[in-house]
């Protein structure tokens, strides 16, 4: 079932033509990737979408209800995690969470969704005292308190070490496993492969290639491309993670 | 289309009470807000109730012996209008001082001061007053308070009759010290550094985190968190002001004589009013670089003119004129009017009318200006 629909977006800077002509759809409960080197316009894109910045051309509907128009609307459908999430000091984590709820206008139980992303431990601690990770994992509590159907991230990975990293990927499947739909967008290819059910490919505003991960790479070999081999049992991360191990490192 | 299930209000509720706790945790904030305004208040406390009595400074250059030169120089240190210092023994040393300004005036007592002169059965003598070109003033009130004094001495030793005569009396029914007057304005220059400098530097902070950028996926409104920041503030506010009130009232012995149901919503009013130029200006500016300039360009006429530090009725005409229209003016005059000289209401509907009208042009203003990010 299609929840988003987006159809030739398009917005301009000035000369540059940031998003050209971008056109896909998210189906309900489906990790979808927007891939591509700094200034592909993949954050530009994910901003139309998320009401908070002017729509130059085309039309994105979530829900079947236009963004541009309403975008009041909108907004209870969806959540958005920024690229660096950041909250005002002083302030517990259960009051984070009363805080965004009352944003929606909505009264909610804060333990039950610090415990939803592991944080019921830190509920009374302050903002400024948690990790990178635990910092992350609150952003995105905060993002569903109102249960939205569309969920947005903008790169949320960058900046944390392997641990942090892979649970929140098991968190992003448990939100996608809950019925609701995840954009995101990453710079890492590990990330896409292991995490996105598709995604799309851009470069210069425009969309290049849109498909599940495996079939781009069957794509790619049938063009009869060789990567050069040489066949590693384990990588460096599998090192570190053996060592290390998987537990969170962040109490 | 699916809304929260919660009134609009309990956004503004919720908002308002976790950021005034938030405030309460914050020390360096506490400490702007209440301590601050405290020092700004017992500094320029001080300074004014110092000269709130008329009392001279003078020296005693006494050279004379006599009993009565002693009696007579007892006597003067007794009157509550002099200020005698007791240091300087030399004339030369109270023209060092006077040139100065330390000192206003000198009483020299010659050394026959007090004597029995030949022929006659009571003493007499002629005391000097000195004093500098400045002084004139100064020494005329010593000369005659002098006179005053020897003319009861004179009349002990020569009965004469007096036909005319005059005797002052003092009235203090609710008379206002210096301080009393000066206190409206530290509440005034309290509730600008409160009310404008606090959200132009939170403001731009929040900007700059992508705080507001965040709150702005959500579908709270600008008047929701505008409203939420009044609440917040207004009773930051009023602890603040309350604190400022217990002070004058221990140290400087304020004489409120108005009516306490009307001066706290006036003071409300005021912080209400005055806020909504700190959210026009930090809701506008993208970063503190922006904002700092406009802060102060805004900030300091009404710091100077508004009858803050210096009395408008010292400024000539044409600047009184301009000086009535600023916001901070009517804030000003209306509290000293309210609490300091017992009017009403209806008495300060000048003052009431401008601060509505301020109100308005403010809030739409800030209403327009005002930007997530």
């Amino acid at each position: 079932m299609t929840i988003v629909k987006v159809r030739d977006l398009k917005k301009r800077y000035g000369d540059k033509q940031a998003v050209d002509g971008v056109s896909f759809s998210v189906n309900k409960g489906e990790i979808f990737g927007i891939l591509g080197p700094n200034g592909a316009g993949k954050t530009t894109t994910l901003e139309m979408m998320e009401t908070l910045r002017p729509i130059d051309g085309g039309t994105v509907e979530i829900s079947n209800i236009d963004v541009a128009r309403h975008p009041q609307d909108i907004k209870f459908l969806i959540g958005v995690q920024p690229q660096s999430p950041a909250f005002q000091d002083k302030t517990k984590l259960t009051e984070v969470i009363d805080l965004f709820a009352a944003a929606y206008g909505e009264k909610v139980d804060a333990m039950q969704f610090l415990s939803d992303v592991g944080l019921e431990d830190k509920a009374k601690s302050y903002v400024e005292d948690l990790s990178g990770g635990q910092k992350q994992r609150l952003s995105i509590t905060t993002a569903l308190v109102h249960g939205p159907k569309v969920f947005f991230l903008d790169e949320p990975t960058t900046g944390l070490d392997p641990q942090a990293r892979r649970h929140l990927w098991d968190l992003i499947r448990v939100v996608r496993d809950r019925g609701i739909s995840v954009i995101m967008t990453t710079h890492y290819m590990d990330e896409a492969e292991v995490l996105c059910d598709r995604i799309a490919i851009m470069d210069e505003g425009k969309i290049v290639a849109i498909d599940k991960p495996k079939n781009l790479v069957r794509q790619l070999l049938k063009r009869c491309f060789k990567k050069e081999q040489h066949v590693e049992q384990a990588n460096l991360e599998d090192v570190f993670i053996d060592l290390t191990g998987k537990g969170l490192r962040d109490a | 289309m699916r809304k929260g299930t919660q009134h609009p209000l309990f956004t503004v509720i919720t908002f308002a009470k976790i950021n005034t706790r938030r405030f309460f945790r914050d020390k360096t904030a506490l400490f702007f807000s209440v301590g601050f305004p405290v020092i700004f208040l017992l500094v320029f406390g001080s300074l004014n109730s110092g000269n709130s009595d008329a009392s001279f400074k003078v020296a005693i250059i006494n050279s004379s012996n006599s009993v009565f030169a002693k009696q007579f120089v007892g006597n003067l240190d007794k009157a509550s209008v002099l200020n005698i210092n007791k240091d300087i023994t030399t004339l030369d040393d109270a023209k060092d001082k006077m040139s100065r300004s330390e000192l206003d005036a000198a009483v020299v007592l010659p050394s026959d001061f007090g004597a029995v002169q030949k022929g006659n059965t009571y003493p007499s003598g002629k005391a000097e007053v000195v004093y500098t070109q400045n002084n004139q003033q100064s020494a005329t009130a010593l000369g005659s308070i002098l006179d005053s004094q020897f003319k009861s001495i004179n009349a002990q030793f020569v009965k004469n009759v007096t036909p005319f005569s005059v005797t002052t009396k003092q009235i203090n029914e609710n008379s206002l010290s210096a301080f009393d007057y000066s206190f409206a304005g530290l509440l005034g220059f309290s509730i600008i550094g409160m009310g404008i400098f606090g959200p132009v530097n939170v403001f731009p902070e929040l900007k700059k985190m992508g705080i507001l950028r965040r709150l702005s996926t959500t579908p709270l409104k600008v008047w929701q968190y505008f409203l939420s920041t009044m609440v917040g503030q207004a009773t930051i506010g009023i602890i603040s002001l309350g604190v400022m009130f217990l002070v004058a009232f221990w140290v400087f012995h304020l004489k409120v004589v108005g009516n306490w149901f009307e001066l706290i919503p006036f003071l409300l009013g005021s912080i209400i009013m005055i806020l909504g130029i700190g959210l026009a200006l930090g809701g506008w500016a993208k970063n503190e670089r922006q904002v700092a300039p406009l802060a102060n360009i805004v900030v300091f006429p009404m710091m100077f003119l508004s009858g803050t530090f210096f009395p408008r009725f010292l400024m000539p005409e044409w600047l009184q004129n301009v000086s009535y229209f600023l916001p901070l003016t009517p804030v000003i005059d209306g509290i000293r009017l309210i609490a300091s000289e017992g009017k009403h209401y209806v008495d300060i509907l000048p003052q009431l009318g401008l601060m509505g009208i301020w109100l308005v042009v403010i809030y739409v203003i800030a209403f327009r200006v005002f930007r997530w990010e």
